[in-house]
């Protein structure tokens, strides 16, 4: 009936009011009050206007209605399981929704909307053998569309079956004209070289570089390529050109860094060293590298036992800084080049510098080194304001208070508070205005507060005294956030400190300050999907005993997480259409690992932690726990 | 610095951070040569910002340290409107002083800018502070052109603080007895610098575009 396409046609294009409109039309005449399909139609635009109940009835009356009249309308059936896929699928009943569109192939197993829609669902739910099937056939029904060529091609790339991909592609590409400034075109040979890198056919991806060139729009991605083969071939020669070339478009991004030392080779820390400053000198401005994820080495390695640098460094190191620890770890050596570095910034006032030397302190030689450094330049300073007795350049008087911030710093990571608080009040007394100093004196108090709140799990459990240097760290971050009520890193750190106090109104009004106005903080915080602050909360929450709560707060975080894999659903079409695969292949495997997540991990502990100890002592049989809400606690 | 009259004293309950924060500084010794050697002028970057509503307790912080004497929350009140004629110091990206002024009219036939704080905390004197935000001032007052006169007042001991006004051509032109309420000593000095002549004839235009402004 061509009314009821109509209304699909609205439907696809989310005319839904329209939709609405044609459905009135037919049904209201009385030959067609009850025709099936359209009534599913109009079921399934309802329920994209939110009027769910409705929806499901029409729907329902459609099936029924057009069953009676399956034996000689088979068509019907065909429509009325498609709309009922739809329906599920808009309900994220994606297994169902599967099994609804299989039933509707039955009748028609060559209709492409239908395979369409159930390939999307596939890749979706990761059955990937499925989709290679039913990308086989959308590519038999419509071999002259370019999304069934490719679609084909990745469910053999998603299958790890290299050579089918690459065959298929290289047929694709063979049909392709070539267009000036094709980005499509472009995104479709690095998405061709990509399966060729992971099949590790370095040559051949190389040569396949070479010869496309021309075609390739995107030209840092293509140099990064060629660098990256260049060293698994081993040509280090090239590699180091490319390199040195991506280092000059963007002295910024430290990967590049490590790929020109890869492929300099250098077999001495001297060489290292040598290198590292060549760069240093022709990029004196690059803030490098600082802050960008950092490789291992096997050698670094050896250095360091068995942590690997990427989870020691967290990827906040600068260059320099990388360079002098690879390369001369050891006593005066270590100390000859830490010193200036030190200097440096403690001159320029960086207020990171103790987290980057953080790393050192595995090591308590290194430990003695910076202490020795820095106690004497603290003295040096306040006697002849330099930074050591055979200098004459004299400093700002700000080098001094970055002094005693680092001592303050380095004193508390030692565990050594009385001293770190010394240093810290010292640095206030000098100068009362620097936000930094609060924040470092809270973090003594916080760390005092973990020291001894291992294992508590209320907070009845704390002694007063514990209790009061929770207080305390709330308090000099509460003067911190005054000082500079506009920085929201201090103001949600305070947060932060505030929940770890157990104060979760106080965290929450402090949050206000940032949220949107007119709705509740914590609303407006898990529509933002602020997870730290929510996890933060769950973890409060449970410390107090309010376990409803605290379960609450953790499924919303595992709503977050929902959603983000929901949200994929979009790309599968979009990225298809748009032929950026790299992203899309990489997005894939990006949702394959979401839930090992930081934040899901940390919302799963609590909750997990929360339901054990409800199934060990039921709520009943104990007085102790006054406040829960007993909303989720059937889940 | 302004009158005690003026400021509500600390009382206990209400200024805790008083507290902690270390005793006012004494007035730095008078030191005709320079100061640590060490220390004379290097480097640093010194600018002036605006006090906003996020930052006043910055301000206020800074006037504890600085000042013997507290200022009410009217003062800080004020200060917020009071756009170029209140600044913050900063030094290296630090805020280590701060300058504060209103337009006094207490005198129907003169028009006067009334310096009520100026201070720089006493780590960072020496640096040429003061003078960037006694500049400012003065620039402000020469691109309007209708102020008589810039005044403060100081306590009679503020040597320094003498001495440095003196050097931007103020002069002590009264001395009041008994002028600070909980201070010692409470007998205050008049600094004065004349911008023009008073009501002189020639200058009939000068009056006119006052009253007009
Ligand atoms: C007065 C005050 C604001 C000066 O600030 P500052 O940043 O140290 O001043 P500058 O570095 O700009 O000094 C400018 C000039 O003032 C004079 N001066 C400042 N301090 C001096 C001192 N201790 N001895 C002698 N002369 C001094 C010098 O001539 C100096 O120039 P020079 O350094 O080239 O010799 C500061 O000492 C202060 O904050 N004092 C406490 C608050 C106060 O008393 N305010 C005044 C009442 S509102």
């Amino acid at each position: 009936m061509v009314q009821t396409m109509i209304i699909m046609k609205c439907y696809e294009h989310k005319q839904y009011k329209n939709g609405l409109k044609f459905a009135k039309q037919i049904l209201s005449n009385p030959k067609f009050s009850e025709h099936g399909e359209t009534l599913a139609m109009k079921g399934l635009t309802l329920n994209c206007l939110g009027r769910k109940e409705e929806a499901y009835d029409y729907v329902r009356r459609g099936l029924e209605v057009t069953s009676l009249v399956m034996s000689y309308q088979e068509r019907f059936d065909l429509t009325r399981w498609h709309v009922y896929g739809l329906l599920q699928r808009s309900d994220r009943k994606y297994d169902e929704a599967i099994k609804c569109y299989r039933n509707a192939l039955k009748w028609d197993k060559d209709n492409i909307q239908i395979l369409r829609d159930l390939s999307l669902l596939q890749i979706q739910m990761r059955d990937l053998e499925g989709y290679k099937d039913t990308r086989y056939q959308l590519f038999a029904l419509r071999p002259t569309q370019r999304a069934s060529w490719i679609g084909f091609a990745l469910s053999y790339h998603m299958l790890k079956d290299y050579d089918m991909a690459l065959k298929i592609l290289e047929e694709f590409r063979k049909t392709q004209s070539k267009r000036p400034y094709d980005y499509e075109h472009s995104e479709l040979l690095l998405y061709q070289n990509m399966v060729m890198r992971e099949a590790g056919q370095y040559e051949k991806a190389l040569n396949h570089l070479d010869l496309y060139e021309e075609q390739i729009c995107d030209r840092q991605s293509l140099l990064e390529k060629r660098a990256q083969l260049y060293l698994q071939l081993k040509r280090h020669k090239e590699a180091e050109q490319v390199y040195r070339e991506l280092i000059q478009r963007n002295p910024e991004n430290l990967s590049y860094y490590h790929g020109l030392e890869q492929a300099a080779q250098s077999s001495s820390s001297e060489e290292r060293l040598k290198l590292c400053q060549e760069l240093q000198s022709l990029y004196p401005r690059a803030h490098c590298p600082k802050r960008i994820a950092f490789q291992c080495t096997k050698e670094q390695n050896m250095l360091h036992g068995k942590t690997s640098l990427r989870t020691v460094f967290n990827g906040k190191l600068s260059f320099l800084l990388i360079c002098i620890l690879r390369s001369c770890c050891v006593g005066e050596q270590f100390r000859s080049h830490v010193d200036p570095y030190l200097r440096r910034s403690l001159r320029k006032g960086v207020p990171p510098l103790f987290v980057e030397m953080r790393h050192f302190y595995e090591d308590p030689d290194k430990v003695k080194v910076l202490e020795e450094l820095v106690e004497g330049y603290a003295e040096s300073l306040v006697q002849r304001g330099t930074f050591s007795a055979d200098t004459e350049e004299p400093e700002p008087i700000t080098a001094l208070l970055w002094t005693y911030y680092y001592l303050g710093q380095h004193y508390d990571h030692l565990g050594d508070h009385t001293r770190a608080l010394h240093y810290i009040n010292t640095a206030i007394d000098h100068t009362p205005t620097l936000i930094e100093l609060f924040v470092a004196k809270a973090k003594i108090f916080k760390v005092l507060l973990h020291q001894t709140n291992e294992g508590c799990m209320t907070l009845n459990n704390l002694c007063a005294q514990h209790a009061g240097n929770i207080q305390e760290g709330v308090k000099w971050l509460e003067e911190a956030q005054g000082l500079d009520t506009a920085d929201r890193y201090i103001n949600s750190k305070c947060a932060k400190y505030m929940l770890r106090a157990n104060l979760v109104k106080e965290a929450e009004e402090m949050c206000s300050k940032f949220t949107r106005e007119g709705v509740s903080a914590m609303e407006n915080l898990n529509e933002m999907q602020c997870m730290w602050f929510q996890t933060e909360c769950a973890a409060a929450f449970q410390r107090l005993g309010k376990y409803g709560d605290s379960l609450k707060k953790c499924h919303e975080v595992d709503r977050h997480f929902s959603e983000i894999i929901e949200d994929q659903f979009d790309f599968h079409t979009y990225c298809m259409r748009k032929m950026t695969l790299e992203a899309y292949v990489g997005l894939i495997r990006l949702e394959d690992v979401l839930r090992g997540h930081n934040f899901y991990m940390k919302a799963a502990k609590t909750a997990i932690e929360v339901y054990l100890k409800l199934f060990d002592h039921p709520l009943a049989d104990s007085n102790t726990i006054q406040e829960t809400n007993t909303g989720l606690l059937i889940e | 610095m302004s009158p005690s009259q003026d400021a509500v004293q600390p009382t206990e309950t209400e200024d805790k951070a008083q507290e902690q924060a270390p005793p006012p500084p004494k007035p730095d010794k008078l030191d005709m040569r320079g100061f640590i050697p060490g220390y004379v002028r290097c480097g640093g970057t010194k600018e002036l910002g605006e006090v906003t509503s996020h930052n006043i307790r910055l301000l206020k912080r800074l006037n504890q340290v600085i000042f013997p004497v507290s200022y009410n929350d009217k003062f800080y009140k004020d200060v917020l409107e009071a756009g170029e004629l209140a600044k913050l110091a900063y030094y290296n990206d630090i805020v280590v002083g701060a300058v504060c002024c209103r337009v006094d009219t207490s005198d129907p036939t003169q028009r006067r800018l009334y310096i009520m704080t100026l201070g720089c905390l006493g780590a960072y004197r020496r640096l040429g502070i003061g003078t960037i935000m006694l500049d400012h001032v003065l620039k402000y007052v020469q691109r309007d052109g209708n102020f008589d006169s810039i005044f403060l007042h100081v306590q009679v001991n503020n040597d320094v603080a003498i001495e440095f006004y003196k050097k931007f051509g103020f002069e002590v032109i009264e001395t009041k007895k008994h002028y600070y309420k909980r201070i010692e000593p409470a007998d205050a000095h008049v600094l004065q610098k004349t911008l023009r002549p008073k009501i002189p004839s020639t200058q009939q235009n000068g009056v006119v575009e006052r009253s007009r402004s």
